[in-house]
């Protein structure tokens, strides 16, 4: 229905557990089923989303019934200079008449009034559970529009029922590679060119590294996603370097562009003074330029020893305090990292969205003292696990903070609705500041007693 | 409206835009009256800015610019209105009377019933006793009243005007029935302010009408200030109602400033029932929810032998302590039902404390109010900086330099007494920060500030608020007040990030749908 080739999405030849898989497990994937009756997270479709959201300057149509589109409508932290039109909410409002019939009409129809009131230099479609079932042929319908507008429409493939939100990352990931990439001309080149993979400028987190870039010339040329344009990623094939900054979303593009076009890739983190020092000293190395590793060993030195001075004064309030992480992907061992050099103690951290590499990262981070890693998360072990080793802080996303304030736990939100921005090396100082704001907010000490018991007394 | 639209019709916020007032305006300014060129203009404004004029300015001696409070008289109406079929009586010059209710009329935006015995140049010459009795008698006919509160403007207050003697002599005079309870208060103008009013006239009333028996009966008074919140009244009744306690609220304005549309205007509607006024002196316990309010009135209430507490029921441990109070006077545990409302407001805190910690305040009114929104400011995260009274006293003062100890975000407070509201201009302009809690009249201050280049945002919370409807009629008292604290500030905070962030395709990458 889904016209989904897994197969191909899961070439992961770098990853430790396909190498271990059978050739038929390995066709199967390896996304997790979420399990029917619990609570889950996004679907594919929101994963898609996640990634091509952030292309400011194209329409996003939604075909699919209101509520797709409604929920997800403006939703994400994501933010850009290029252009606010990504926030408009772009549906084909599927309704009873049209699952008889067919969509594919509404499709095209709707391509045309967006060209026509917007003029976009491109539309992404996004397809749905509804119309994948069915039956809309999206490509077909996509072609035909792209023909007669004369603008590409890309269908990207997301129907939510496929799998979890991380699946969709890899689908959109898919649409961005087969049907973008490649397809447009940078006015030139240097020999500094790199593309940022699954940086999506969340709270500006991309703005926050970008001069460390400009300091060092090296160019972002395409950036995918966070504050892009539709033109740039249109060239991201000529670039030198490939850097995977959230790994296990969009490692899989990754490898498509190096097996397509010869791009070398790295993985990388923000996270932390430690973690954004080796992701720019790869970064160079990479690139092979003598001058430039040294002037980025001697950049990087420099930025450490100013972070540590401002550091200085949040350090001495959150020094050995318990923090739990519960976010995913690379997030999940970066922080962890993070945290360390704040001199905070990580009590736990899960591990569901991350890469068996990210995994491994961890069980080398945690060697000296065995800390939760937590697989399978919810709301009651997040507050089991901090009331068990006494946690401090909780670092999570939207979903689970409201949970936290119900266990009276001081949160920090990490996730896609965060408001603060925390890449680099200002990064780390910011959400330093904010760790010492909300442990030592005072309304703590309100929700820890009861006042019932107190007056029975 | 649409008859407006067909004929026309534009009211003034629209009509003298257009050219021919336009040019009306223009053509004035140029021929008659020496208008003072642009460039002076904007000279004098950076010269406003400048430290040299906020020292200039801080260092007034006799001028005082926009003053932050009301006078003792005012303070008096708020705390007699609140007893049942009692009339506003108010012995001295009849325009003092007018504003009272003028001023009060336009916060509750109800009808504020209120008298004067209008004394005229002979009253001031030979006395106002004949004013207090025709006055008295014509009040009595007329409205028929089972009290009378007196209280006294400057008039009286500079001749003399012996209160005691006046309305013992109306009374043996047979103006008014002997029995008819006439307490009064002296309530100067030029001493103190609309607090002190309150407190003097609610010792008056209290000290004329109720004497103790000897017998201490199982039951608390309930004071609750100078407080222009129509919801705090009934939710500290509420909350007495939850513990199952026996209780008297002394001054209960909630119904008559907040009655309903019914078809009919009754002149005395709810209050604090006189036999329950007379009783006071008996119930074993009483708490008041304001201290520099009622200072007096602790003595008097000391000297019944009652056991007196004082809390300051704004924000999350004041709330505590008013539970704590309760509890410990009666013994009672604190309802479940209350402990969950205490749970709610702690929830929709760490909802929102996010957005205010780090964000600086500055505040402006009443001491008890500062004292209160300081502390829950804190609570919340935020630092209020400049705490401004221009009504505070020396023992304010100490007790705010009290609470700075008590929380690391009180690091940065100042504590300013006798400043108005000009001083606070200044000082913002010197010493910025983004949020003003304020009144109305703030609102100047706020386009100032605007005006010169400083973003300053105005919450309204405390007395006189004139320019926005209802929100007296909400409770910033107990748990439930909290929360609603809260959504003024936090949201305050986000119409101002908004405002901010607004700018097409300049800074709307942050104007979100999400906070």
């Amino acid at each position: 229905m889904a016209n989904l080739d897994l197969e191909q999405l899961f070439n992961e030849s770098n990853c430790n557990i396909n190498k271990e898989k059978s050739e038929a497990e390995r066709k199967k994937g390896c996304t997790k089923k979420a399990k029917p009756g619990l609570a889950a997270g996004g679907c594919a479709f929101d994963g898609a989303q996640t990634v091509l959201l952030p292309v400011a300057d194209a329409a996003h149509l939604v075909h699919g019934p209101i509520s797709c589109s409604g929920n997800s409508w403006d939703n994400r932290g994501t933010r850009s200079a290029v252009s606010q039109f990504y926030r408009i909410g772009f549906t084909t409002d599927v309704g009873e008449n049209d699952v008889i019939f067919g969509g594919e009409k509404k499709v095209i129809n709707a391509c045309k009034e967006i060209k026509q009131k917007y003029n976009p230099p491109a539309i992404f479609v996004y397809s749905t559970c509804v119309t994948a079932m069915i039956g809309d042929d999206l490509d077909s319908a996509c072609k035909k529009a792209s023909v007669e507008l004369g603008i590409p429409v890309i269908p990207v493939h997301s129907p939510g029922f496929v799998g979890s939100k991380n699946l969709g990352n890899k689908l959109a990931g898919r649409a961005l590679l087969e049907h973008v990439i490649g397809t447009g001309e940078p006015i030139f080149t240097t020999p500094y060119d790199i593309n940022l993979i699954g940086e999506y400028n969340i709270a500006g987190e991309l703005w926050q590294v970008m001069p460390i870039f400009r300091d060092l010339g090296i160019r972002i040329l395409s950036s995918i996603s966070g504050d892009s344009t539709y033109k740039e990623l249109t060239y991201a094939h000529r670039s030198k370097l490939n850097v995977v900054i959230c790994s296990k979303a969009l490692v899989s593009l990754a490898e498509g562009m190096k097996q397509k076009y010869d791009i070398p890739f790295i993985e990388g983190s923000f996270y932390g003074m430690r973690e954004t020092t080796k992701t720019i000293l790869s970064i160079a190395e990479a690139l092979g330029d003598e001058d430039l590793i040294k002037r980025a060993k001697e950049y990087t030195r420099k930025k450490e020893e100013e972070t540590k001075e401002r550091l200085k004064p949040h350090i001495s309030l959150l020094r050995g305090k318990k923090v739990l992480l519960y976010t995913g992907g690379v997030k999940s061992w970066s922080m962890v990292f993070m945290l360390e050099e704040l001199e905070m103690e990580v009590i736990g951290t899960s591990i569901r969205k991350s890469t068996e590499k990210d995994i491994e990262k961890l069980r080398h981070a945690f060697e000296k003292n065995q800390k939760a890693l937590i697989e399978q998360g919810g709301a009651k072990d997040i507050i089991r696990i901090m009331e068990e080793n006494k946690g401090d802080i909780l670092l999570a996303g939207g979903r689970n903070m409201y949970t936290a304030i119900k266990g009276r736990y001081p949160f920090l939100d990490v996730n896609q609705e965060r408001v603060y921005p925390f890449a680099g090396y200002d990064g780390l100082v910011e959400i330093a500041k904010h760790m010492v704001n909300t442990i030592y907010s005072p309304v703590w000490k309100y929700a820890e007693n009861s006042l019932f018991m107190e007056s029975a007394l | 409206m649409g008859i407006d639209k067909e004929l026309n019709i534009k009211d003034h916020l629209k009509l003298f835009r257009e050219e021919e007032f336009k040019e009306l305006f223009r053509d004035k300014a140029s021929k008659y009256e020496s208008k003072i060129p642009e460039d002076e203009i904007n000279k004098i404004k950076e010269w406003h800015k400048s430290r040299e004029y906020h020292e200039l300015n801080w260092s007034r001696e006799a001028l005082v610019i926009n003053p932050i409070k009301a006078c003792q008289p005012l303070g008096a109406y708020l705390a007699a209105i609140g007893f049942e079929k009692t009339l506003v009586y108010s012995h001295g010059s009849q325009g003092c009377n007018a504003y009272f209710r003028t001023h009060l009329a336009r916060h509750f935006k109800e009808p504020f019933p209120a008298c004067s015995d209008a004394m005229t140049e002979d009253a001031a010459v030979f006395g106002g006793y004949n004013n207090m009795y025709e006055g008295l008698e014509n009040a009595y006919t007329l409205y028929k009243p089972e009290m009378i509160a007196v209280n006294t403007t400057c008039m009286a207050e500079v001749i003399g005007d012996d209160l005691n003697a006046f309305i013992k002599n109306a009374k043996d005079k047979g103006h008014i029935p002997q029995d008819l309870p006439v307490p009064y208060a002296h309530t100067p103008s030029f001493v103190g302010s609309h607090i002190v009013g309150y407190d003097n006239m609610m010792h008056g009333i209290l000290s004329q009408m109720s004497t103790p028996s000897g017998e201490k009966k199982d039951r608390i008074n309930i004071i609750v200030g100078f407080d222009t919140y129509i919801g705090d009244y009934r939710e500290i009744k509420r909350i007495l109602d939850l513990f199952g306690v026996d209780y008297i609220l002394l001054s209960d304005p909630s119904d008559i400033l907040d009655s309903p549309a019914n078809g009919e205007y009754k002149m005395y509607y709810g209050g604090t029932k006189l036999e329950d006024l007379k009783d006071a002196a008996n119930s074993k316990a009483t708490i008041l929810l304001q201290k520099y309010t009622t200072k007096k009135t602790q003595e008097l209430l000391k000297e019944w032998g009652q056991d007196v507490r004082v809390v300051n029921p704004i924000g999350i441990k004041g709330t505590d302590e008013l539970m704590m109070a309760i509890s410990g006077l009666t013994g009672k545990p604190v309802p479940e039902q209350l402990e969950i409302e205490r749970g709610r407001a702690v929830d929709a805190i760490t909802d929102s404390y996010y957005w205010i910690y780090g964000k600086q305040f500055a505040f402006q009114g009443d001491p008890d109010l500062a004292y209160g929104l300081s502390r829950y400011l804190m609570e919340l995260g935020g630092e209020p900086v400049h705490v401004m009274c221009t009504n505070g006293t020396k023992d304010w003062v100490e007790d705010m330099e009290k609470l700075k100890e008590e929380f690391p975000q009180g690091k940065e407070m100042n504590v300013y007494m006798g400043k108005d509201m000009w001083h606070l201009r200044t000082l913002l302009i010197q010493e910025f920060v983004p949020f003003l809690i304020g009144t109305s009249y703030h609102k100047y201050v706020e386009r100032d500030l605007n005006d010169l280049g400083f973003p300053l945002k105005l919450i309204r919370i405390g007395y006189p608020i004139h320019d926005r409807h209802h929100l007296h009629r909400f409770s910033i008292i107990g748990y439930q007040g909290a929360i609603q604290l809260l959504t003024w500030i936090v949201n305050s905070i986000f119409d101002y990030i908004d405002n901010d962030t607004k700018g097409m395709a300049t800074t709307d990458y942050s104007y979100d749908i999400i906070r």
